[in-house]
Parts: structure tokens; sequence; C-alpha cells
């Protein structure tokens, strides 16, 4: 893996992107798993009244918040731990992203570089990576299949993780091939 | 020394069994049972946060209703009980559903299901209910902390666990806005929000009832599987319900605004259903003895509805909720005005 972190130290470019695909999703799950949302009535406020309740779960990877912060109409209600596993996925889905496009832009060599053969590996990390979020999706969309998929987020977030950390290692086997 | 070792294994009993100590409840269950528990428990399912995901409010603090920020259209749940009345905001109950509380020296749960938009209150004796992350028929499905028996919300009767079959009694909770609730119990306390958890009470993550939107709205689809459909009302559709062990009725709540006084059967029993227009709920009862209500003649009290003939009556729990849920626990519900399925 260490191919990722050469080619991130050598192009501020693509650490800055990767900074913001990793924000973008972070935000974008946060928001679906209810941490992030209206609310707020202007100005701003924060308070942290629950530090005791840090490592407390509410379900798989959903910890409870700690302090709540508004900032106009919006209203966080802050778990570190939520924070911590929302920009994990994110930097792992960035990261993603960022080597297939490494993979797709690298010379042919072996026949390997440049072959739809690397890009492919990201694709179920990809798909898992924004379907850990889908039965949220179709509760706040009200379609009654969610009832019969949110018994599965649990799942997804766990095989998110790991199909994206095993794309990536493919990916890094291709990069490193093409030098 | 065999009395002392007697005494101690006693003692050691008392303890254990009072740990162990399950809500009070009611064996056969007073109100009706449509479905197998069989079924029932065939149909359980995830409701998406495991078990106390969903946090009950264990101590609760309250304010006075001059300290409490509430606009007059917002739905609180009522409790007046030996002369004490507390209110319960809808947008705090929506992230707890449960409130462990106790009232005159009465422990009591009070329950919400938002899926569902029930409010039923529990005797709960030394024991919590919490929250199981379960539902049945889309309902909340509580479990006590003493026994880890499992009770769906609406039927009141424990479908699993070392309680099965037995039902709780029942509290009456009245499903009202703050206006109106503060006009007939202005000394009322209400939940604060300093609940001892984060949340957004601001927001209510399935939709709003001021205004109807989201969820909520009558021809809004439900999430999850139930045991009956029935589409003779829109799925969210509030209305009005009583159920004894000769079964269940379903008043339309347009008709209760309308008639005041609806003098009707459920099996062999004749009951009597009166609205509250103060509250915008109504008053069931048994009625024995066939006695005719003069509507004009009622007033409605702290204590509920009075006049001439009430005494006669013998009061019956009921409670508002969505159709779709109603007709999936009932699914041979009677209802009024008359409709054919």
């Amino acid at each position: 893996m260490s191919v990722f972190r050469n080619r991130l130290m050598a192009r501020p470019a693509a650490l800055l992107a990767l900074a913001i695909m990793a924000m973008s999703y972070a935000l974008a799950y946060l928001w679906l798993t209810g941490d992030l949302a209206g609310g707020g009535w202007g100005g701003w406020e924060a308070s942290f009244p629950a530090w005791e309740r840090l490592f407390e779960r509410r379900g798989f990877l959903q910890f409870e918040p700690v302090g709540r912060i508004m900032l106009g109409s919006l209203v966080w209600t802050f778990s570190p731990l939520n924070t911590l596993v929302a920009l994990a996925m994110g930097g792992l889905l960035g990261l993603n992203l960022l080597a297939a496009w490494w993979v797709w832009r690298s010379p042919r060599v072996c026949g390997v570089g440049g072959s739809a053969g690397g890009i492919l590996a990201a694709i179920p990390a990809l798909l898992v990576g924004g379907a850990c979020c889908a039965p949220l999706v179709l509760i706040w969309l009200g379609l009654p299949i969610a009832g019969a998929v949110v018994g599965l987020t649990p799942l997804l977030i766990p095989l998110a993780l790991v199909l994206m950390l095993a794309g990536l290692w493919v990916m890094s086997r291709r990069l490193d091939a093409s030098g | 020394m065999r009395r002392l070792l007697l005494t101690t294994a006693l003692l050691g009993f008392l303890v254990g069994g009072s740990a162990l100590a399950g809500p009070p409840t009611q064996a056969p269950p007073q109100v009706a049972v449509a479905h197998s528990l069989e079924s029932f428990r065939a149909a359980l399912q995830s409701g998406g946060p495991g078990k106390d995901g969903i946090p009950s409010i264990d101590r609760p603090r309250f304010l006075s209703a001059d300290q409490a920020r509430l606009s007059d259209d917002e739905i609180v749940i009522g409790l007046y009980r030996q002369g004490e009345a507390r209110a319960y905001p809808q947008r705090i109950l929506v992230w707890h559903e449960i409130v462990n509380d106790e009232l005159g020296g009465e422990a009591l749960s009070i329950t919400y299901c938002p899926l569902t938009g029930t409010a039923l209150g529990f005797k709960r004796g030394a024991t919590q209910l919490g929250v199981s992350g379960k539902l049945v028929n889309s309902n909340l499905v509580m479990y006590d902390r003493a026994t880890d028996s499992e009770w769906p919300q609406i039927l009141g009767v424990a479908i699993d666990g070392p309680l099965v079959g037995q039902g709780l009694e029942e509290v009456r909770l009245i499903w009202t806005t703050w206006g109106q609730w503060r006009a007939r119990y202005p000394e009322t306390r209400v939940l604060s929000e300093q609940t001892g958890y984060v949340r957004n009470y601001r927001r209510d993550p399935y939709g709003s009832y001021v205004p109807l939107g989201g969820y909520y709205l009558p021809e809004s689809r439900r999430l999850f599987p139930v045991l009956n459909r029935d589409d003779r009302f829109p799925p969210k559709t509030m209305i009005f319900g009583v159920r004894t062990v000769q079964g269940a009725l379903a008043v339309d709540r347009r008709a209760l605004r309308e008639e005041r006084v609806i003098e009707t059967r459920l099996g062999e029993e004749s009951l009597v259903l009166i609205h509250d227009p103060g509250l915008d709920t109504a008053w069931a009862f048994r009625n024995p003895r066939g006695l005719s209500l003069d509507a004009d003649a009622l007033n409605f009290t702290p204590e509920g509805v009075r006049g001439p003939g009430i005494e006669a009556l013998e009061p019956l729990h009921g409670f508002e909720a969505m159709w779709f849920a109603w007709a999936a626990f009932y699914p041979d519900t009677s209802l009024y005005p008359e409709q054919t399925p």
C-alpha cells in the first residue's frame, strides 16, 4: 500500500481531492444517519453534556452523541466515533476512486496497466461504499422495501470496509506492476 | 443453625424473586388477541436500531407549564392521574419511545410508537420497559427489564419470554395538543429536553404533525410488512380504537366529532363513546344498562366526562392509532360507521 502514500505525497492535488471526497462522503453519511440535520433556530451554539456516553452504542458502528453543535439551521448531534467512522469510510472511498483513476491513467505494462481489470476491482467497493446508506435513503424516501432491507444495514458497513480494502490491495498491485 | 440456614434460603428466594419480578399482569389478558402468539413471533423483525438503541428515558425531569417552550398546536401525550397532570411532547418521545416514570407513588411506563401513532400507558411495577429494537406489524415491541419478555405495544400482551400470554395493565394517555392540554390542566408539568441524552428534539426523523407531512400523511405508505392489510381507510388515517376480549372496534374520528355521543355494540356488549371537544379525543365506556346519554348535558372536567348517566357506565381503555396498524392487529375489527371490507 506504500504506493498510495508515495503518490499522495508527490501530488498535493491528489491529497486535496482525497480530503474533499472524504469530507463530502462523511457529511452525506452523517446526514443520512441523522447526526447532521435541520432544526436549528439561527445563530450558533455548542454544548457537550454527555461525554460519559462516548463509547455507548446505539447500533452497529453507531454511537451516542456527546454534544450538540448548532450553526444556523443545521444541528449536529456530535459523536466523535461516528465522525471517525464517517471519515474512515469517506477516506477509503476517496482512495478507491483515486486508485481507479491512477490505474486507468497508468501506462500499459504486462497487459495489466490501463486495462479495465484494475478499475473493475474498485467497482464492488464503490457500490457497497454507497450501499451502506441505501436502507436509510429508502426509509427517508418512505419506500416499503426499506423495512425488508433495514436489517442488512449492520452487514453493509463491514462489507463495504472489507471490499474497499480488498479493492485497494488489488489496485496497489496493479500500480506497483506498472511502476 | 438450621433455622438460620432456612431463613437465609427464604430471604435469598424472596430477594431473587423480587429481582425477577416483572410488571403487574393480567392472566388471561383483558384484550383481544386476534392472531396466534406464534404468528406474532414469526412476524417479528428488526426495526434497525438494536435493543435499547432507542434509549428509554429512565430519569425524566419536568418543567412547569410556563417554563416549557411549546407552541399551542404541538402534539403532546397527556397523563392525568391522582390529581396530577403531565405532558410528554411528541417531539421528545419520538426519539425515546418509552418514559419510565413515577406518578403519585405509582410506577408507570409512558410508551409511544411513531410508526403506528399510538400512545399507551402501562403499569410497570418494580421493573422498567425498554425498546427491544424489534417491530411487529410496524409496532414497537417493548421488553421488560426483569424477565426480558417481549410485548408489542398495541397488543399489550407478551408474545415471548417467561410472561408469554399475559397482559399488561393499561393506563389511559391522551393524544392532544399542548394548547388543549394546558387549557384543561393549567398546573401540568412537562417533560424536559434534559433527558440525559443528546438528540435533535426540534426535528422529527419521520415527518411532521404541524403541518402534517412525511410519514404521518394519511396516504403515505407504511415501511414494514404487516399481518393483515385493509384498505377501507388510507393507511395512516388516525382512528380511535377500543378492544375487549370480545373483539375490537375502530371509530372514525370525524364521526366522533360530528355525532358527539356514539352508542354501538362490540360482540355482546353495548358501548358508548363520547367525544371530548376540549381535548379532541374520546372517552369509551361499557354501557351494561343500555342507557342513552344527552350530549348537551355532559361536561368535561380534569377527571374526564361528567353528567347524568355517566356513573352507570364502566370506563374502557381506548387510544388513537393509525388505521393500517389497527387493522393489522385486529383483522376482524368492527368499524363505526360501518363499512364493508
